[in-house]
């Protein structure tokens, strides 16, 4: 007990004030953002975002995080559920930019009733000035990941570790796929800086009709000794065509060299047996986890990046394979990434 | 000769006797390729399976729109269940009861609830898209190399004299279909009910039971060639079978079955399998965009319909 008048005081006065401390840093705390995607449990891309979101959850407690997500891209549904997501007045939200156009008007009243916007995968286009106000984008570029792949090519073709490409094929699934588009465009702007001409051929997403038609390019179009599958997936495909039409396939044995995209199974295996020379990772785990520390920051001291964090491409070849099988398993489980090994 | 002209697919023979004419002539040294060759044998083999099932269900004046997704479901189900360590015999047989259950479910809806076949598969079509984006999570899976070695799947992928399996089976089960159409009491009524199913049912056509059948076997036909196709190339991914209902259902229009039906051949729908197969094939190495396919086979279709209706016309008044 204290029995000094003034010491009861100053302990009173002092227990006031870490209740009161106590109770702003609690409030303080009391968060909750929600990231609105177009990444649904059709995507395997889904668990990065989720995994770290809820490593962020875990660092900081009492802090909630919510993932909201259509299964299917239809930009209707998603312009409902991120109604839906604001309606709920949240903290913070992240949204990938599908159509600038779209969500302007959606995105500028959320930020304009107090709440902080981060755009993660898919940035508004425009110039800063004129684009959506949101606080910064986390993301990657898929322009930039055909463009350091292929860089990477021929700054490996130029130590004398690889073939020199003579022609490349990009093997797309998608014709009206934007991003991958913007992918196979990197790839013929870095050719472009060697002379190497590039043929994006639209390959569909069944594995007989992909086969049929690579073959049937492949049959006449002898010089190209590089295919750039923009899906990983497609990446076996490629080989087993390319193997049974003996062009050599193998990295070791300089015939044709495959190139891939993304750190999943297929592509990680693939480098690892030689029959794959490289693919990219994205970063998607930072763009799960940075717009939450990004939108936490902002709420609690007002901070916010005065740039875009762009969060990929980052090279994956024989050099760092290893770490990335790990890493993957991490997340995805040993399980999945053994059943989603297609090679 | 007067019999010969009379055939429905006419127009499909002189398509193809045409087209083997035009690239033996302006690029004999990649027609002739064996890689070609196998090639469009192998999709044409996957194409026509597909076409196959559906040519039953158009013979008796309806559609199933359902079978790319059909496909994609059985072929996600028959690689799923072989990751999960199931026997490749247990998950060719589960795959296939899938394949049954959704032809049966197509019939019933079909024939108890009078809806339109077309709206009726148009809601598989969705439907088990849907289940493939929810079960699968979006994963591309593939299946263990014990698997890919067991005898089955090297029955349906592996090869026989240079010969993919897959297109042997296709020939023979073609064979089979064309021999059920023509010689047995089943495709007589499959004729009649496409014909006039009024007249067909009083002359005691079992119609119910016929319509059930033809569902039923264009189901089984996508699911034998979704698994003919993984076990060939034994990975899945969402998209798998998207837009091969189109496709089948080109491959037996230009094929010479009349979508009124009552009228088609099986050597038709093979025709018209490997008609637009090989079209593809001669044009990406021709060096046409593949997009282009997708014109040509609109091109193809309106060609070979009017053909066709005219055809029929001139047979009907001479």
């Amino acid at each position: 007990m204290i029995k000094h008048a003034p010491l009861r005081l100053l302990a009173g006065i002092l227990s006031l004030c870490s209740l009161f401390v106590g109770a702003v840093f609690a409030q303080g705390d009391h968060y909750r953002f929600v990231m609105v995607s177009h990444i649904g449990s059709n995507d395997p891309n889904m668990n990065w975002l989720t995994t770290s979101m809820k490593t962020f959850e875990e660092k900081y407690p009492g802090v909630k995080t919510e993932y909201l997500s259509t299964n299917e891209y239809s930009l209707q549904n998603f312009i409902s559920i991120l109604n839906q997501a604001i309606a709920t007045h949240p903290d913070g939200i992240a949204v990938p930019i599908l159509n600038n156009q779209a969500l302007q008007p959606i995105l500028d009243k959320a930020i304009s009733s107090g709440i902080p916007v981060v755009a993660f995968n898919i940035s508004d286009p425009r110039p800063v000035g004129q684009r959506i106000k949101y606080l910064t984008y986390v993301g990657g570029d898929e322009y930039l990941t055909g463009l350091k792949l292929g860089e990477h090519v021929i700054e490996l073709a130029n130590a004398g570790k690889i073939p020199k490409p003579t022609r490349v094929m990009v093997a797309n699934h998608d014709a009206t796929h934007q991003g991958l588009k913007a992918r196979a465009r990197g790839m013929t702007d870095a050719m472009k800086k060697i002379n190497v001409p590039v043929d994006e051929l639209i390959i569909g997403a069944d594995p007989a009709q992909a086969r049929s038609v690579m073959q049937s390019y492949l049959g006449t179009h002898k010089d190209v000794n590089y295919i750039f599958c923009v899906a990983s997936w497609s990446s076996p495909w490629a080989y087993t065509v390319a193997d049974q039409m003996g062009l050599k396939p193998k990295l070791a044995d300089k015939g044709l060299t495959i190139v891939t995209v993304d750190e999943s199974p297929d592509a990680l295996e693939g480098i690892k047996d030689g029959k794959v020379l490289e693919c990219n990772s994205q970063g998607f785990w930072l763009q799960g986890y940075l717009p939450m520390e990004i939108l936490y920051f902002n709420k609690k001291m007002g901070m916010s990046p005065i740039s875009d964090v762009v969060t990929g491409p980052i090279i994956i070849d024989q050099t760092n394979v290893d770490q990335w099988i790990k890493f993957v398993k991490a997340v995805i489980g040993e399980d999945a990434y053994k059943k989603q090994l297609t090679w | 000769m007067r019999r010969f002209v009379r055939r429905p697919d006419l127009g499909i023979i002189i398509g193809c006797i045409f087209i083997f004419a035009l690239f033996s002539l302006w690029n004999p040294q990649q027609w002739f390729n064996w890689g070609t060759i196998s090639n469009i044998g192998q999709y044409t083999a996957v194409l026509g399976l597909l076409a196959i099932g559906q040519t039953f269900v158009i013979l008796i004046r309806e559609i199933d729109l359902s079978v790319g997704s059909v496909y994609g479901i059985v072929g996600i189900t028959f690689i799923g269940l072989e990751s999960s360590n199931v026997s490749v015999l247990m998950s060719f047989i589960a795959a296939m009861l899938l394949a049954l259950l959704i032809g049966l479910v197509n019939a019933l809806v079909v024939i108890r609830g009078k809806v339109p076949s077309m709206i009726v598969t148009l809601g598989g079509l969705f439907f088990y898209r849907g289940l493939i984006y929810v079960t699968s999570k979006g994963a591309v899976t593939g299946t263990p190399q014990a698997a890919r070695e067991n005898w089955l799947s090297q029955f349906f992928g592996g090869h026989w004299l240079r010969i993919e399996n897959g297109f042997l089976l296709f020939l023979l089960l073609a064979l089979l279909c064309a021999t059920v159409l023509y010689q047995t009491r089943f495709g007589n009524h499959l004729f009649a009910l496409g014909g006039d199913p009024a007249s067909a049912e009083s002359q005691g056509v079992p119609v119910d039971r016929i319509k059930t059948s033809a569902f039923c076997l264009c189901s089984l036909f996508a699911g034998l060639s979704a698994i003919v196709t993984l076990a060939n190339n034994p990975s899945t991914n969402v998209s798998l079978g998207t837009g091969m209902e189109l496709q089948s259902i080109a491959a037996v229009v230009v094929g010479g079955t009349l979508l009124t039906g009552g009228r088609g051949t099986i050597l038709g729908t093979i025709l018209g399998a490997f008609f637009l197969t090989a079209v593809r094939a001669e044009m990406i190495a021709l060096g046409a965009p593949p997009s282009w396919y997708i014109s040509f086979v609109g091109i193809a279709l309106l060609v070979v319909v009017t053909i066709n209706t005219l055809l029929a016309k001139k047979l009907k008044t001479a």
